[in-house]
């Protein structure tokens, strides 16, 4: 089914003249059911750890494996739409639905050339900006959106949050399947694990079946002893399962490919890096296994 | 030098971690790692009985109460007997609540968190009557009542009721945590309150 022609809503130039051939089915498909919406929030205690990088590239690598994806800014920031779009400030989005019960789902959703890879853009709502609302305010809409997703036929949805696990970004944690939290391997950032365990304690209570995907360690300096312990002392502390095995390296292309407004993997030389997402999302296809019979938290 | 370790806790941290991996349904609720603090009284799970049909007239409960907390020359109206448009039934539920109770800063959530009734205006109290009532939910059953101390005489009791429209959760501030006896009969009344009118 072709969105475009049931929504009038612009679909994403680039995308549309990049992802044409990954269309074409020749990548295996990706094993996350079909029978429900799967939601995965892309949330971390800090800011700056790559969560836009991991969102945009994560989906575009779900998306090509042939898993109906919607990738959902949840950033006031608006960091996946200026990322893929140009024109995300004059879209509608994640917030104004929040703000405007009157908003439907269609409205919102901006297909792209790939057939299973659509967005939802932040949106306009600017009080937002400034973190207004505390948690539990949006909870009962955040709740109506993912219903709204899982009534439309998507396998998938990644929310990329705001940093922080309050606000709006609460209610997004306190109501999908599933979290993963990058984390950049510094020794600062890994200083704050505890708070972020901390504060997914609390959440869990609010949503006892989050499933805790792991920590992705991002921005990994290979030639950089302070950044290869850090990764390692991030191992050491978890859970093995904890802990992603895939690495997502620091590496210029991301810039590249943000600058440009790709994904990596549509990047003339992005393959390589995109082996690192399709890695990754076969280790989340692998932590679903088990759950395949369970229902959606809130879709 | 390690970078990280002797910054943090890691036994603690550890813990924190091996929980967080658990499937939920196998763990406990923990106070502290709820986020609650000394105040919690606790989920009061013993207290949570099954709605019976409720018979026409007010239960014994209701009477006794009635004849010991408030005036015998002024007996409340039953709400479960009061019919009338929805947001009148409720507000007869509340001046009952009010009356039988002592109960103030009444407020009513539906299934999806969304205020259906308000006199307490407090955001905090809802959302801390939304935690509290799903964390009490247990696979296969249904959500007890709790209760939290929210201040020197004051306690926060959310009781979640399944009516015809749904599972909607009561919050109400009372002085002390009420007795099982007490959450039965609120549970018989508000379900019926929010019963559809019957007609004849």
């Amino acid at each position: 089914m072709r969105r475009e022609e049931d929504h009038n809503v612009p679909r994403h130039p680039h995308l549309e003249e990049k992802t044409s051939d990954v269309a074409s089915g020749s990548y295996r498909p990706a094993t996350i059911p079909k029978h429900r919406v799967i939601s995965i929030a892309v949330s971390s205690q800090k800011g700056g750890v790559g969560k836009t990088t991991v969102s945009i590239n994560l989906a575009h690598s779900f998306a090509r494996a042939g898993v109906k994806t919607l990738l959902v800014d949840a950033d006031p920031q608006g960091s996946v739409g200026l990322s893929l779009t140009r024109q995300s400030r004059l879209l509608t989005g994640f917030y104004d639905y929040l703000a405007d019960p009157g908003i439907p789902l269609d409205r919102l959703i901006v297909p792209t050339r790939l057939e299973t890879f659509s967005l939802v853009a932040s949106g306009q709502a600017s009080d937002y900006e400034a973190g207004g609302g505390g948690m539990g305010t949006h909870l009962a809409r955040v709740r109506a959106f993912l219903r709204s997703i899982a009534a439309r036929g998507f396998d998938l949805c990644l929310i990329d949050t705001a940093a922080g696990l309050f606000g709006v970004t609460g209610d997004v944690i306190a109501s999908v399947d599933a979290i993963m939290i990058p984390q950049q391997a510094e020794p600062l950032g890994i200083r704050s694990v505890p708070k972020l365990l901390e504060g997914l304690s609390r959440l869990r209570v609010v949503n006892p079946r989050l499933n805790v995907l792991g920590v992705c360690l991002t921005m990994v300096q290979n030639d950089l002893a302070e950044s290869t312990e850090a990764a390692a002392s991030l191992r050491q502390l978890l859970p093995q399962e904890m802990v992603f095995q895939t690495q997502i390296p620091r590496d210029g292309l991301f810039v590249r490919a943000s600058a440009r407004g790709l994904p990596i993997g549509v990047l003339e030389d992005g393959a390589g890096a995109q082996v690192v997402f399709d890695s990754l999302r076969a280790e989340i296809e692998a932590k679903f296994e088990p759950s395949y019979g369970q229902q959606a938290a809130y879709g | 030098m390690d970078p990280v370790n002797p910054w943090l806790d890691p036994v603690e941290v550890r813990r924190l971690a091996d929980r967080l991996m658990r499937p939920n349904r196998e763990l406990g609720v923990s106070v502290a790692d709820a986020g609650f603090d000394e105040g919690f009284v606790g989920f009061a799970r013993d207290q949570t009985i099954p709605p019976e049909p409720l018979p026409p007239s007010p239960t014994p409960f209701v009477r006794e109460v009635a004849a010991t907390s408030v005036p015998p020359s002024s007996p409340p109206e039953n709400p479960v007997i009061a019919r009338g448009p929805f947001l009148d039934r409720i507000v007869r539920f509340r001046d009952w609540m009010h009356h039988n109770f002592t109960a103030t800063g009444i407020f009513i959530l539906d299934r999806e968190g969304a205020v259906i009734f308000d006199e307490s205006n407090h955001g905090r109290l809802h959302f801390l009557a939304r935690s509290l009532a799903l964390a009490s939910r247990r696979p296969g059953a249904s959500a007890g009542n709790v209760h939290v101390k929210i201040g020197a005489g004051a306690t926060l009791e959310v009781i979640p009721v399944e009516t015809a429209y749904g599972c909607l959760v009561l919050g109400a501030v009372v002085s002390d945590s009420l007795p099982p006896a007490a959450v039965v009969v609120v549970m018989e009344a508000l379900a019926l309150v929010a019963a559809p009118p019957v007609e004849g």
